[in-house]
């Protein structure tokens, strides 16, 4: 039989960098799964909307999603591994499944999932715990950037400003941001890191039109400004005309094909 | 005799104001503004008159430049698109606020101004828009002090301020006449030069959000930086008040500069 593995935590105590690690060094097929936690008092869930699961899909493209009819059951493989992830704030109040509240208990019943095994960042050893916080309240932003391309530098600013509380007291931020020239990056940050990641996509778009993958941000934090942040945005974004020069001129710096 | 050099004010009073105050509390007499009057702060008038009224020699920066002949800079002298879309904003909120009596004055400031062997100039005295920077090519830094004219060289644009000696310098010429044999060479062993950068008043860019200015004693050529504590939080207040972007208000309030420079500063937009 294959395992299955449940691990929960608050938001960016490195869920899916430890995932993505574990997924990495698995030999046999995976799959992943996201679900939403317990919901707290004050504390506001972000809407994740693909970001971690297109990350972990272009890193491990084998990756599957145990929700979709053409998934392979991995049940059925001795060497499958399945990994759940679960924003949660608190440590879960009892062991077992019955620790993660009704919403989550009854999607895993629903998939017909049974984890093996059920770690929380914070709690458990075999997990890292510096990026683990207790949040006593927590506002969450999201916004869509599907088809949106970025102006590099601008990109840059924006968010050496968010990130360094233009737009109000920022704990948490990532996104999945596109290009002018078909690179998307993973943008993570943490108020417990010291830096910020920005981490290439190893898939690239064509040098034409829109790129058509997921791109979202997720922003979470105290005192958050979503209209300075959207207005920023707004002036960081690649009008159709300029993004449309900035591909022709990267098409012809393309060497040509020979033969 | 001590004389103070001021540049980059950027229609920051309360920053202005300080640095005036400073200059006053030391008996100083004689002050040299290097431009940039206005520009993304949010009282050009106010800072533009002040200067007036105080009669302080001044030349004309980038900014004073553009709000007067319209936007000429293009977007090769903005790092992103960001900082151009924001500076556009600046520029046309100021350009709305301003006298015509206020432009006027900034119309006539000159490029550049001379006292004995002491040239003052905004960017270089190639540009407004030219930054020399701390660590330019050593050649070119003298090359710009020496066919100006100048034994020091005061100039602003930056925001950050440094004093930079330029010892042991020589130019070497080989000109290769038409129908001559070997080339002529000559040798010019060149005096030390200097050029001091004043800082920015207003909008500040060296790691602190204080304002700076130098000050420079003309018999014994000693350069003092200045840093003056200001009222930062009533400019912000004032940004803000402006309808100018608030991000504005936190990147002075952080001392960061209101756009970032271009990652080729010494570019100078020809068009």
């Amino acid at each position: 039989m294959g395992q299955v593995c449940l691990i929960s935590g608050p938001p960016g105590c490195g869920k899916t960098t430890w995932a993505l690690q574990r997924l990495q060094q698995h030999q046999g097929p995976c799959a992943y799964l996201r679900l939403e936690g317990e919901k707290a008092a004050g504390l506001e869930q972000g809407d994740d909307s693909g970001i971690d699961l297109t990350w972990l899909k272009d890193q491990v493209p084998s990756l599957e999603e145990p929700a979709t009819a053409n998934a392979t059951d991995l049940k059925q493989h001795n060497d499958g591994l399945t990994l759940i992830e679960v924003q949660q704030f608190y440590p879960p109040s009892q062991e077992g499944i019955e620790g993660l509240g009704d919403d989550v208990r009854s999607k895993l019943e629903a998939l017909q999932m049974h984890p093996d095994q059920l770690l929380h960042f914070g709690r458990d050893p075999e997990l890292p715990a510096k990026d683990t916080l207790e949040f006593s309240k927590l506002e969450a932003w999201h916004t869509s950037l599907s088809g949106c391309v970025w102006d590099p530098n601008s990109l840059s600013s924006f968010w050496f400003e968010l990130v360094n509380g233009a737009y109000g007291d920022v704990y948490r931020a990532k996104g999945l941001m596109n290009l002018p020239d078909g690179r998307a990056f993973f943008c993570n940050w943490m108020v417990t890191q010291a830096s910020s990641q920005f981490l290439p996509l190893d898939a690239t778009a064509p040098l034409q039109g829109r790129p058509s993958r997921t791109s979202e941000l997720v922003v979470q934090g105290k005192a958050l400004n979503p209209e300075g942040i959207q207005s920023t945005i707004n002036d960081c974004l690649l009008a159709d005309d300029v993004l449309a020069m900035q591909q022709q001129q990267l098409q012809q710096q393309q060497p040509t094909s020979q033969g | 005799m001590n004389h103070a050099v001021i540049s980059c004010l950027h229609a920051n009073l309360a920053a202005v104001e300080a640095v005036l105050d400073d200059i006053d509390s030391q008996g100083i007499q004689t002050t040299t503004c290097l431009g940039d009057l206005v520009g993304y702060g949010p009282q050009p008038n106010e800072v533009v008159e002040l200067v007036r009224q105080r009669e302080i020699p001044s030349c004309q920066g980038c900014w004073d430049e553009d709000i007067i002949d319209g936007l000429n800079a293009c977007e090769c002298s903005y790092p992103s698109q960001l900082a151009e879309r924001r500076g556009h904003r600046a520029h046309h909120w100021t350009a709305d606020l301003l006298t015509e009596e206020n432009k006027a004055f900034l119309a006539e400031l000159p490029m550049t101004l001379r006292r004995d062997k002491l040239l003052f100039v905004h960017g270089s005295p190639n540009s407004q828009h030219e930054y020399l920077l701390p660590d330019m090519n050593a050649f070119a830094a003298l090359e710009r002090v020496e066919t100006a004219g100048a034994e020091t060289l005061f100039c602003g644009h930056t925001h950050q301020p440094y004093v930079r000696e330029l010892r042991q310098g020589s130019i070497r010429v080989k000109v290769q006449q038409r129908d001559q044999g070997a080339p002529t060479e000559q040798e010019l062993e060149l005096p030390m030069r200097r050029i001091v950068n004043a800082g920015s008043v207003g909008e500040p860019r060296h790691g602190s959000t204080k304002a700076t200015y130098v000050i420079h004693n003309d018999d014994t050529g000693e350069v003092t930086i200045r840093e003056v504590d200001y009222n930062v939080a009533k400019t912000c207040r004032a940004i803000v008040d402006a309808g100018l972007p608030e991000v504005f208000a936190w990147r002075l309030s952080h001392g960061f500069e209101y756009a970032e420079r271009a990652e080729d500063a010494s570019h100078v937009c020809e068009r």
